[in-house]
């Protein structure tokens, strides 16, 4: 009991910190662009894919293939945001909605149609564990934690201390509060969507290490845990994105614990994710620790 | 199969009429009341379950059980919506979609009641294959005998079913014209327009969204059962938000504001999709058949970029009635 | 202190009204009545709480606290809808018209009584459907013939100017037939000539024995058309009575004139200042 309790909280940290580095992007461009981006998900399977070639097929180290994968996710939002979101930002809420759904139908199956549906895998021993007594630990998920430790503290430390990082906060928490304060909202959005592109390529990859296994539907899958942190942080808050990934990651992990009469059956995690999102949506869209807007 | 093969192309014309439904459905609740319902795909989810649960385990007479299929659908509109109906248009969106894939993760995780990943043919559990189509069947096979004796010479089941789906399909989208272009209409437009207007002049704006709701819900829920019976078998696999998308795309190509344009996207819909199964031609058929199914989901995505950016009035509509700029 | 009304039956009544908006009061503790068939003018220097006091009066805010009357009966927290049903009508500051629809369609939107309106009587009784929507029609190219917007009936509403938007925003309150119209900043940006139009409709509206309450910052309109004056300042009444009575209380010229004190235009230099 007590040995599943540990497991399950590492997986769920482990969990909960990709989901936090991806929320926080996602959390900056929807703060920006006050509209969903359902292609998010999306971003996050081409990180991994990207990732994918350098590593089993260039035989690049992980390192290597991670940051690649990140750049080329980057470069991927920048273009996709300069070519369709930007152009087309005054059509309305649902209309970006529809587009941004194009746009992910798009990408995945331009993933499945190039990779191919079938599972792929990083070069990394999955038969192998690592035993720390009372948790075990696969390769994938060490490299996660490795990988983890450097990003969330030059994240934090890029958003608290830099310029560009507290100029991101701003323009993501009020727009139009930042524009009045004269920030460069368009020059940020830029900066915003290369952070995010970059945190999304990451996530990726990392998913798909804790994995194991994954195919196109990765990003997909993560979609709505993204959507769900993102709303639970406050929308726009970053610092509350990091927060509750890490919150949301604990909950879906442990629910599945025995001590909760049986725990949760670990199918119907992503339920647990839906229903918390609707719930947030309907009576505190503002997360936990976002101000209650008066619409 | 052949281009020029007739059978194929009625299968087409089904498919066509009972997406045209399915899009009505999502008319009412988006063009009509201004609801972005992204999760449409669950009345048809919830329909074709219940009504097979019913008719499989319980040996319920396919009628009853259609009509309480509807009734279901009915309840998980209002269930998944109704509270929702007072959130802002792209909150309802991701609430909705949400709601949806609750619906289908649901249908996938509990095998004793829908199935699981098998779809319908495990509700009979381990070892048996479960058919909930006998009795549509039968009364197809009749109503294609006298067809038949009644032109002369022999007719298909799917003719059949053809010219039933699109003479429903024509009788609904007739109503839901007539309404439209009534009283009620006029306050759901303004709804749509600005709701806050509305209720300054005295309409119960939850009302009538509620309204709208619960007839897509049933639109939902009717195009549901026709494509279960149809096709005869289905699984959660069968409805992913992406059949929500293409409902959107549907209305998007004929004219969002335009309710007669519904067949015209519907036909037009279900010829790009089905047609591009038969480009056997250079370069396409560089592409295996697999991945073309990949590149018609592609293209999907595709037009709904395409027309949201250059046409948002879709091949028919008007540009000044755009009801896509809030 | 509520000053007793000049006659006539008090139509609408509000008592203690309280609002905040996160710790800040916009309203805080207003109370006045207004008399059925009068004109009555809500003025205050800006951020005095009238329009807020127009939004809880009419339903679109809950209250805090406090009571709202109307015709009798309690209608405080009630629904937007609820209130206009009761004939409590309201225009808007910038005016709501549904753009994309005719100036016909708007007017015809706001007639109380369309069984049409009922789901599936279109079906079940469609000529007495026919009737009154004929009857809405004919009572709604009256009303445009009467604001002078006949000529642009079947034009999208979105097409209209300001000015016109505000008179056809009055036109489709008038088709439900209220009992009272709040209207807030009629003479705000609009042409001087369709200005004095809105004001003679105004006006009119008396001999209609409909009760008015207007928000206006225009002290010339206010003097020339009102029965009664009430003045708000930080949420609360703080005096009320005729035109003349107001225009020379102290309380009034302070709460004005403070407000251009503040702002620094010829205000005391500050001495003490190190």
């Amino acid at each position: 009991m007590i040995e599943q309790l540990l497991q399950l909280t590492v997986n769920g940290l482990i969990v909960g910190t990709i989901l936090a580095l991806t929320g926080v992007g996602a959390s900056l461009v929807f703060g920006i662009q006050r509209v969903a981006n359902f292609a998010h998900g999306e971003y996050l399977t081409f990180g991994a894919y990207a990732g994918l070639i350098l590593n089993v097929y260039y035989r690049a180290d992980l390192i290597t293939a991670t940051i690649v994968a990140m750049a080329a996710t980057a470069l991927l939002a920048l273009v996709i945001h300069f070519l369709v979101l930007r152009p087309l930002r005054s059509r309305g809420l649902v209309a970006m909605s529809l587009i941004t759904v194009g746009i992910g139908l798009m990408l995945r199956d331009v993933v499945f149609m190039v990779a191919g549906p079938q599972i792929r895998q990083y070069a990394i021993d999955q038969t192998r564990v690592y035993d720390l007594g009372l948790v075990r630990i696969a390769p994938g998920q060490a490299v996660a934690i490795c990988v983890a430790a450097v990003v969330v503290p030059a994240v934090a430390y890029l958003l608290a201390r830099t310029p560009i990082g507290k100029s991101m906060r701003a323009v993501s928490d009020n727009r139009d509060l930042a524009a009045i304060s004269g920030i460069d909202v368009d020059h940020i959005g830029t900066y915003v969507w290369i952070l995010a592109g970059a945190l999304a390529g990451l996530g990726g990859v990392m998913f798909a290490m804790i994995q194991g296994t994954f195919d196109p539907n990765l990003g997909y899958q993560i979609l709505f845990l993204i959507l769900t942190s993102v709303v639970l942080g406050g929308i726009g808050n970053a610092y509350g994105a990091l927060v509750a990934g890490v919150v949301l990651g604990m909950v879906m992990e442990l629910s599945t614990w025995n001590g909760f009469a049986g725990g949760l059956d670990a199918r119907m995690k992503p339920v647990l994710a839906f229903a918390a999102l609707i719930a947030l949506l309907l009576w505190r869209p503002q997360g936990l620790f976002g101000k209650a807007r008066v619409l | 199969m052949d281009f020029l093969n007739p059978a194929f192309w009625t299968f087409v014309a089904v498919i066509a009429g009972i997406y045209a439904i399915m899009a009505l459905g999502l008319y009412v609740q988006f063009s009509l009341a201004g609801l972005p319902n992204f999760g449409h795909v669950a009345f048809m989810a919830t329909a074709a379950y219940v009504m097979a649960i019913l008719v499989v385990r319980y040996h319920v007479p396919l009628a009853l059980a259609s009509l309480a299929a509807v009734g279901a659908a009915v309840a998980v509109g209002l269930l998944l919506a109704g509270p929702a109906l007072r959130l802002r248009a792209d909150y309802l969106a991701i609430a909705t979609i949400a709601g949806g894939e609750i619906i289908r993760y649901l249908a996938m995780n509990l095998p004793e009641l829908t199935g699981g990943p098998l779809g319908s043919m495990g509700l009979a559990g381990p070892g048996n294959i479960a058919m909930y189509n006998q009795d549509w069947m039968a009364l197809l096979n009749r109503l294609t005998g006298a067809l038949s004796g009644a032109l002369g010479h022999a007719v298909s089941r799917d003719l059949t079913m053809a010219l039933l789906v699109w003479i429903l399909a024509g009788l609904l989208i007739f109503v839901f014209w007539r309404m439209e272009r009534s009283p009620w209409g006029r306050v759901l437009k303004a709804i749509r327009e600005d709701e806050v207007a509305a209720a300054a002049v005295g309409k119960n704006v939850f009302a009538f969204k509620l309204q709208a709701l619960i007839f897509g819900a049933i639109l939902g829920a009717i195009a549901g059962l026709l494509l279960a019976w149809q096709i005869g078998i289905f699984s959660p696999e069968d409805f992913q938000p992406t059949l929500t998308f293409y409902a959107y795309l549907i209305l998007i190509l004929g004219g969002l504001n335009r309710i007669w344009a519904i067949p015209v996207g519907a036909v037009l819909f279900s010829v790009l999709f089905s047609g591009t199964r038969l480009l056997n031609f250079f370069p396409l058929s560089l592409i295996d058949s697999g991945n073309r199914a990949f590149l018609r989901l592609f293209l999907v995505g595709f037009l709904l970029v395409l027309f949201m950016a250059l046409r948002p009035q879709g091949l028919l509509g008007n540009r000044k009635e755009l009801i896509l700029e809030k | 202190m509520l000053a007793a009304p000049r006659g006539g039956a008090v139509l609408l009544e509000i008592h203690d009204l309280g609002k905040s908006f996160g710790g800040v009061a916009a309203v805080d503790g207003a109370s006045f009545g207004v008399t059925e068939g009068s004109i009555t003018a809500l003025i205050g220097p800006n951020g005095a709480g009238k329009t807020t006091v127009f939004n809880l009066v009419s339903g679109f805010i809950r209250p805090d606290r406090g009571t709202v009357r109307f015709a009798g009966r309690d209608v405080a927290g009630a629904r937007g809808d609820a209130v206009a049903r009761a004939g409590l009508v309201r225009a808007f500051q910038a005016p709501r018209v549904l753009t994309r629809m005719s100036v016909l369609e708007n007017m015809m939107l706001g007639a109380k009584d369309q069984p049409g309106e009922r789901l599936g009587m279109s079906w079940i009784a469609p000529r007495r459907v026919a009737k009154r929507e004929r009857e809405v029609h004919a009572r709604a190219l009256e009303l445009l013939h009467l604001i002078r917007l006949a000529d642009l009936a079947n034009d999208y509403a979105g097409t209209l100017s300001g000015g016109q938007r505000k008179l056809l925003e009055l036109g489709r309150a008038l088709m439900s037939e209220p009992r009272m119209i709040l209207l807030d900043e009629p003479m705000a940006g609009i042409a001087p000539v369709l200005g004095q139009q809105l004001l003679q409709h105004i006006r009119d509206l008396r001999t209609r024995n409909m009760t008015v309450c207007v928000i206006e910052h225009d002290m010339d309109v206010v003097m020339s058309i009102s029965d009664r004056v009430i003045v708000m300042d930080e949420g609360r009444v703080i005096a009320e009575g005729t035109p003349d009575e107001v225009q020379r209380d102290e309380r009034v010229i302070e709460a004005y004139l403070g407000r251009l004190g503040t702002v620094g235009v010829g205000g005391p230099p500050r001495g003490d200042a190190a």
